[in-house]
């Protein structure tokens, strides 16, 4: 008779392997095959389309460690995903709680902030492109109408960068906010109205109140923020190809560079591997800076 | 919904205090207009630009004393664009990639969300955090590997290579899992009574009742695999299998920046089939991303 | 119809044991209800029964045949659960048609015959085209009936099927299940944690209690006889009072009593009788003396509380007679009907009296 129970929990354990098989066919060929193949290709010399392949060992690190060029872009990108990742979440939470009201035309704001997702980066990026065009961009004429300095935006190498940044947060604060909007209208309205009576002001209710019951929603966001941030890759491809003199040049565009540009398979596998940890690291330090604080309403 | 329902009579006749405050509020409400309506149409401005500048001359957009319109619209910028690029190519490549892309999704994570929420199997937990990893594995430190996999298939520069990597979702299978698991027992008993096996259950029983997550889930995958383009821009070179975006791109190449307003209207051609659902489908998109957040 | 037949049914979960050693025969054409506290196995052996959990050891029989082993549609039974378990996504006649194209293969015209008959049973033909959430829930529960009886299943099964209603629904319900019953003659296995069901719904009635069936009998037989304690105070509201006494040589002692009591009988040394409300009476004099701890009117009838040495016994008494809190009283037992367990296993003493 336990015969008969191990039977029916056999057929149980069966079906499920083939209802995740055709899953796991994908992610193992696409997710953790080249992880592991990138691992190998970074300790050879492989050149795209080359057959022939030399063990280097950790030769490719060792390149990668004496190379300037990596060290800049690993800056840029550190830049890149420490400003506009704070800077746009920032943003979409003061969207969030301006929108959390009785506010009317609630509909039409949402859609103007978030409307940006919706629009490929390949044209995102060309339309800032023209927006940011030193000679007729509008961005220029709005500043010489507010009597401020022109700036040459893309092609100057202390503003390329900045310029990028600023695009994503107008691309990206609208879902953030989204999700945002979403978490705030599970805050109880009666905590706000707790604090009302006992005169705190909006700023504290703000700090003391709202981030702290929308923490869990708020790492998340911060996790996917920073996932997104790695879609810089399309701005930089169409905005600026990494320059000028490299000044937006980031880890991914590098990879991308050394890899197709170069050919060089096993050098652009090193960087690869570099850009898994670096992503990793910044998950595992978001998780044990701010996961620890998070304050957990049980879970839903 | 809540938040735009109207006050309530009981409200509007309540003691002249309250009435105050009421008006206060509604005040404080139409102050932040002041801020939010300048706020919107600065996040609206590039789209503006766009149709504006899609609809001017050249010279009019180099000309900075030429005006915020055009003189006389230039319709003719459309003709034109779609004379030097295949868009009408480019757009049945966009909707066979996007939608092979979502049904293979759909097969694949509601068969494994399927596993995950209602099967007990040795390594289920392993399992899981495998497809959860994938979520945060970024695919720009795996691109090189998967396109050396491919040209070793001989698949680029094909459609299937536009689709296989993104067929298995971690993202899709977890959300889904999520929603299944929200399935009372009682009703997969009842079908199993009604003489349904596994398969049968999960057709007939537990898909009608997801239907709003993998709604949610469809308009997600769309969103981000229409707008995708590192990957196919990797992995074509081919007029033939273009994809928008990349067509985009191209033409952004050929034109050197030079003739913004057929560039304009390439792109007015580009934004818009999604655009235009959004504004369809609004509560339905912003519902989507809204709650990918809240579990 | 058919009889079912467990032969020594248990259940293990890994190594702990939730259903030990279940024998029972339900009979054709019988209303047998499960009955017990929560968690003591019966809703886990009706569902071994449905087929919806293996059966670790022994041997389930349906009409003859060995079904142990069968999936839950091979084994001719349709289960209404507790929380009705309609399909949300489908009207009321397709969750009754649902199971009916999947098993069987009916025309449409036979289908549609045997649920426009169910549904003029149940009085639910005007609803056969709403879905379960424009329904109420007794409206939910006639539907769920429904989809059991159009199968035209040997047994129906029912887990909890009422608890999900309120009072005055269930007792409703209640008495169109007792309708349903005999005009249909069905076979039913009826799992409830509600003695008041169980004693107004069986024709039979096994009581569980941790996994093991404590006895099985005629509601009243179980009322007037209970084979244990655990049994004795499970059955009857107010629970049965419970004396536990000292005897010898036939005679039974206790504090309170004014004289020893004879039950004629040979008797272990540490017992405890056994007497329901309704088997004593309040005296001025009487065969035990006890202090009025508390007094409940319930329109008809009051219910008294009396302690008798450190027992607390509750007492059946006419609205005119109660007597009041504090007042000393004298108890009158009937001795033809009084229970006689062993203090040490809790089993009743039989024969008695």
């Amino acid at each position: 008779m336990s015969q008969n129970l191990g039977r029916i929990q056999r057929k149980e354990m069966l079906l499920a392997y083939a209802l995740l098989l055709p899953s796991l066919v994908f992610l193992a060929a696409f997710t953790y095959w080249p992880i592991v193949r990138s691992i190998w290709f970074s300790l050879n010399d492989v050149l795209l389309g080359d057959p022939d392949i030399f063990w280097l060992g950790a030769e490719n690190y060792l390149r990668l460690l004496n190379d300037r060029l990596f060290w800049k872009v690993l800056g840029n990108t550190a830049f890149y995903t420490f400003t506009s990742v704070p800077l746009s979440i920032a943003a979409a939470l003061l969207l969030a709680v301006a929108l959390d009201s009785k506010l009317r035309g609630m509909a039409f704001y949402r859609s103007a902030f978030f409307y940006p997702v919706m629009i490929p980066s390949v044209a995102a990026g060309m339309v800032w492109v023209f927006l940011y065009a030193p000679g007729y961009g509008p961005i220029n004429e709005a500043l010489t109408g507010l009597g401020l300095p022109r700036l040459d935006w893309l092609y100057d190498s202390k503003w390329a960068l900045p310029a990028i940044v600023i695009m994503s947060i107008w691309k990206y604060s609208g879902y953030f906010m989204l999700i945002l909007l979403a978490a705030l209208k599970l805050v109880p309205s009666d905590l706000y109205e707790a604090a009302r009576l006992d005169g705190v002001s909006a700023f504290d209710r703000l700090v003391h109140i709202t981030i702290p019951m929308i923490s869990p929603t708020l790492y998340f966001v911060i996790i996917i923020g920073t996932l997104h941030s790695y879609q810089i890759f399309d701005y930089v491809y169409v905005m600026t190809q990494g320059g000028p003199a490299d000044s937006t040049n980031v880890l991914t565009f590098y990879i991308y560079q050394n890899g197709f540009q170069y050919q060089d398979i096993g050098y652009a596998s090193a960087l690869a591997n570099a850009l898994l940890i670096f992503v990793l690291g910044l998950i595992g330090l978001v998780s044990l800076t701010l996961g620890r604080r998070v304050h957990y309403l049980g879970e839903r | 919904m809540a938040l735009d329902t109207p006050l309530s009579p009981e409200m509007t006749a309540a003691p002249p205090v309250a009435r105050r405050s009421n008006w206060r509020r509604a005040l404080k409400g139409q102050w932040l207009h002041v801020i939010m309506l300048p706020l919107s149409l600065l996040w609206l401005c590039p789209l503006i630009w766009i149709a504006v500048t899609s609809l001017k001359t050249s010279a009019e957009v180099f000309d900075p004393a030429a005006g915020f319109f055009p003189a006389t619209p230039k319709f003719s910028n459309y003709p034109s664009t779609l004379s030097v690029a295949p868009f009408g190519k480019y757009l049945v490549n966009s909707i066979i990639v996007t939608s092979s892309i979502l049904a293979g999704q759909l097969v694949t994570i509601t068969l494994a969300a399927y596993a995950f929420a209602r099967l007990n199997f040795p390594g289920k937990n392993l399992l899981f955090t495998l497809f959860l990893l994938q979520v945060m594995f970024p695919i720009y430190a795996i691109f090189l590997t998967n396109f050396v996999t491919l040209r070793e298939m001989g698949l680029v520069n094909t459609i299937p290579a536009m689709i296989v990597p993104f067929v298995a979702s971690g993202y899709g299978t977890f959300m889904l899992r999520q929603s299944f698991r929200q399935v009372p027992s009682e009703l997969s008993d009842a079908a199993r009574l009604d003489g349904c096996n596994h398969l049968e259950i999960l057709w007939h029983v537990y898909l009608p009742l997801v239907k709003p997550t993998l709604l949610a889930f469809a308009i997600i995958s769309v969103v981000t695999h229409w707008n995708d383009y590192m990957w196919p821009l990797l992995v074509t070179n081919s007029e033939a299998i273009r994809t928008l975006p990349i067509g985009l791109g191209l033409l952004a190449k050929a034109d050197s920046g030079a003739d913004w307003p057929r560039l304009m209207a390439g792109t007015t051609i580009v934004v818009s089939p999604l655009l235009i659902l959004f504004v369809i489908f609004q509560r339905r998109f912003i519902d989507s991303f809204m709650h990918t957040g809240v579990k | 119809m058919a009889t079912v037949q467990l032969n020594n049914v248990s259940k293990s979960y890994g190594k702990s044991r939730t259903v030990h050693d279940i024998s029972l025969t339900i009979e054709d054409k019988e209303f047998m209800v499960m009955v017990g506290p929560s968690g003591c196995g019966k809703s886990t052996t009706l569902r071994m029964i449905a087929g919806l959990e293996d059966i670790t050891s022994g041997q389930l029989v349906i009409d003859g045949r060995d079904v142990t082993d069968a999936p839950p549609q091979k084994r001719d039974i349709a289960m209404v659960f507790q929380s009705y378990a309609l399909y949300p996504h489908m009207t009321a006649y397709r969750n009754m048609a649902f199971g009916l194209m999947k098993t069987t293969r009916l025309t449409k015209a036979e289908i549609d015959a045997r649920i426009g008959k169910a549904a003029e049973i149940l009085h639910i033909t005007d609803l056969l085209d709403r879905r379960p959430k424009e329904l109420s829930g007794g409206e939910r529960q006639r539907v769920a009936i429904g989809r059991a009886l159009v199968r035209q299943p040997k047994v129906f099964l029912f887990d909890e099927p009422l608890s999900n209603l309120d009072a005055k629904l269930r007792n409703r319900m209640r008495a169109e299940l007792k309708r349903l019953h005999t005009e249909l003659g069905l076979t039913v296995i009826y799992v409830t944690h509600d003695q008041i069901e169980a004693m107004t719904l069986g024709t039979r009635v096994a009581m569980m209690s941790k996994g093991r069936l404590q006895q099985v009998g005629a509601p009243m037989d179980i009322y007037m006889k209970p084979a244990n304690t655990f049994v004795a105070t499970f059955i009857g509201s107010p629970e049965m009072g419970l004396i536990p006494c000292r005897s010898s040589a036939g005679k039974i002692g206790h504090n309170a009593f004014v004289q020893e009591l004879t039950l004629g009988q040979d008797l272990p040394e540490s017992i405890i009788i056994g007497v329901r409300p309704e088997e004593m009476t309040i005296r001025r004099e009487g065969m035990a003396r006890g202090r009025v701890e508390r007094t409940e009117l319930i329109g008809a009838e009051a219910l008294v509380e009396v302690a008798l040495g450190e027992q607390l016994v509750t007492i059946r008494s006419p609205v005119s007679d109660a007597p009041n809190i504090g007042d000393e009283v004298g108890v009158d037992f009937d001795l033809s009907r009084m229970r006689v367990f062993d203090a040490a296993s809790g089993h009743a003493i039989f024969p008695r009296l």
